[in-house]
């Protein structure tokens, strides 16, 4: 964390602007994603509508993040953990507006499964939801407190929630095989907890910023180290 | 034929990075593996004006063909270390190195049976403010030469020619070689500067913040002339603009207060700095 303040305060106060809006984009994007979720699971369609229409807002974020981000860069030059702070909040920022996005699919594809009759296998996305929303708020945390080893925790959790994916996406084909008739629903089942899946491929992605912007560590396409 | 701007030959070709420095080994700046690829060695550096000391231990190798910046805040002692390279700080009264030793290609530049002149004239300077001779531009560059007893034109006008060139400024003044070189604008006068130090051979170039004084084209015209002559010199660059020594040097050297806090990769310096002195300097956050 940073300890004293800049020399120029109108350098602290355009960071602390711009990490704001970050941490404003990390709120409306867990909010939509719980939105769509919940709509899906309580077939609750006006919760998805407003998940869908809240993707304006932080589409809106994402591009004042890149606009400030990309004016902090040109009026001062940083360097060192300020720099690392800065490109790690305009990377933070499109990550979280794509998970935005994935919000956005959620909704949609749960709107379509609620003006059919209800399908059970729904439960399947509950624990993967769970999972996928622990590990961004993790990311958020970790970048936030700057905290490396949270952040490094994150790689083997997307593993598993890779797995669940696949296991969801397994019984749901087996489902089809039993039940062509519900065939479109439960393609919208796959594909929803393939979103999910890619939520927890973004939080990832925050966790790797958030380990770049600590530590000046690029752990990208890293391999997981056995035991994790 | 040589000529007068030939590479010598004990030029030391090395990319190896220096070593970072280690807080617990007294802020040393080298290891004597690396001290063989290095063309300036300092060691155990104290200096002083008067009894007020100015300079605490430094140690530092800088490595041929490259450029070396020495960054910190003002009165940190860069410029001091820096002129104490080419004992420039013989001319203060008073100043004067109380331990340790600077070799350069192996010579230890004070020992009494160096010649100063012929150290300057390995060593060139070039200053904060350009200061060319109230001479012709052609005159500006002869004049060391002739200092050095050559009186042949031909050699003469083949190093002025070879020097202006080197300094990218050859195209600009080839047609007025005899008008005086204060009819340049700033940065054509530091340009020529730099010229007038190529012109007697040396192998290492001092900077003393050789752009503060110009205007941004200026600047980055005297920059690609550094990138360019580092292939064939060893320069050591005094800076307070960050962007520039992020951008002209390979490795760079922080100094506070007197003291070598850290020296390393340019790049690493300006990424993740080991120091936290560092961090905050670099960052504005000193003080």
């Amino acid at each position: 964390m940073i300890a004293h303040n800049h020399i120029l305060g109108t350098f602290d106060d355009a960071l602390a602007s711009l990490r704001n809006n970050v941490l404003m984009m990390s709120t409306l994007t867990e909010r939509s994603l719980d939105r769509a979720v919940t709509g899906l699971l309580q077939r609750d369609d006006e919760l998805c509508v407003v998940a869908i229409a809240d993707d304006e807002e932080i589409d809106q974020l994402e591009k004042q993040v890149d606009k400030d981000g990309v004016d902090l860069l040109l009026r001062f030059q940083p360097v060192a953990s300020d720099l690392r702070r800065v490109v790690s909040a305009m990377k933070l920022s499109s990550n979280l507006e794509r998970m935005g996005d994935q919000a956005v699919n959620i909704a949609r594809k749960a709107r379509k499964l609620s003006r059919h009759p209800a399908l059970p296998e729904a439960e399947f996305i509950e624990p993967m939801y769970r999972h996928a929303m622990s590990m961004f708020r993790d990311s958020v945390e970790a970048y936030v407190r700057e905290d490396v080893q949270l952040a490094m925790a994150l790689k083997p959790r997307d593993k598993a929630l890779d797995e669940m994916n696949a296991n969801a996406s397994r019984r749901l084909i087996e489902r089809m095989a039993h039940d062509p008739e519900q065939l479109r629903g439960y393609l919208n089942l796959m594909f929803i907890a393939r979103h999910l899946e890619r939520v927890g491929d973004h939080a990832t992605n925050i966790a790797e910023d958030a380990v770049y912007a600590a530590a000046a560590e690029d752990i990208r396409h890293q391999p997981l180290t056995t035991g994790t | 034929m040589v000529t007068l701007l030939e590479v010598p030959s004990t030029h030391v070709n090395t990319t190896t990075p220096p070593p970072a420095v280690d807080p617990s080994a007294g802020r040393r700046a080298s290891v004597d593996e690396e001290s063989a690829e290095a063309i300036i060695q300092i060691r155990d550096l104290d200096f002083a004006y008067g009894a007020n000391k100015v300079l605490h231990e430094i140690t530092l190798d800088i490595p041929a063909r490259a450029v070396t910046a020495f960054i910190g805040p003002s009165g940190c002692g860069k410029t001091t270390l820096l002129r104490c390279l080419n004992r420039m700080n013989d001319l203060i009264e008073s100043a004067q190195i109380t331990a340790g030793s600077i070799k350069i290609e192996g010579v230890d530049i004070n020992d009494p049976g160096v010649d100063v002149v012929d150290l300057r004239r390995n060593v060139g300077m070039v200053f904060q403010k350009s200061n060319p001779f109230p001479k012709s531009i052609y005159d500006n560059i002869a004049y060391g030469l002739r200092i050095a007893g050559i009186t042949k034109r031909s050699l003469i006008d083949e190093a002025v020619e070879k020097s202006l060139r080197s300094s990218a400024l050859w195209d600009e003044v080839k047609d007025r070689l005899h008008v005086s070189g204060y009819g340049l604008s700033g940065g054509q006068q530091q340009r020529l500067c730099i010229a007038r130090a190529l012109a007697v051979e040396p192998d290492i170039i001092l900077m003393d913040e050789p752009c503060s004084a110009l205007d941004p084209i200026a600047t980055a015209k005297v920059e690609e002339l550094i990138r360019q002559l580092k292939t064939r010199y060893t320069i050591v660059i005094v800076t307070h603009n960050m962007q520039q020594a992020g951008r002209v040097s390979d490795q760079t050297a922080f100094f506070y207060l007197g003291r070598l806090i850290e020296y390393s990769d340019t790049r690493k310096m300006f990424s993740n700095p080991a120091q936290r002195q560092t961090e905050d300097y670099i960052t504005g956050r000193f003080g």
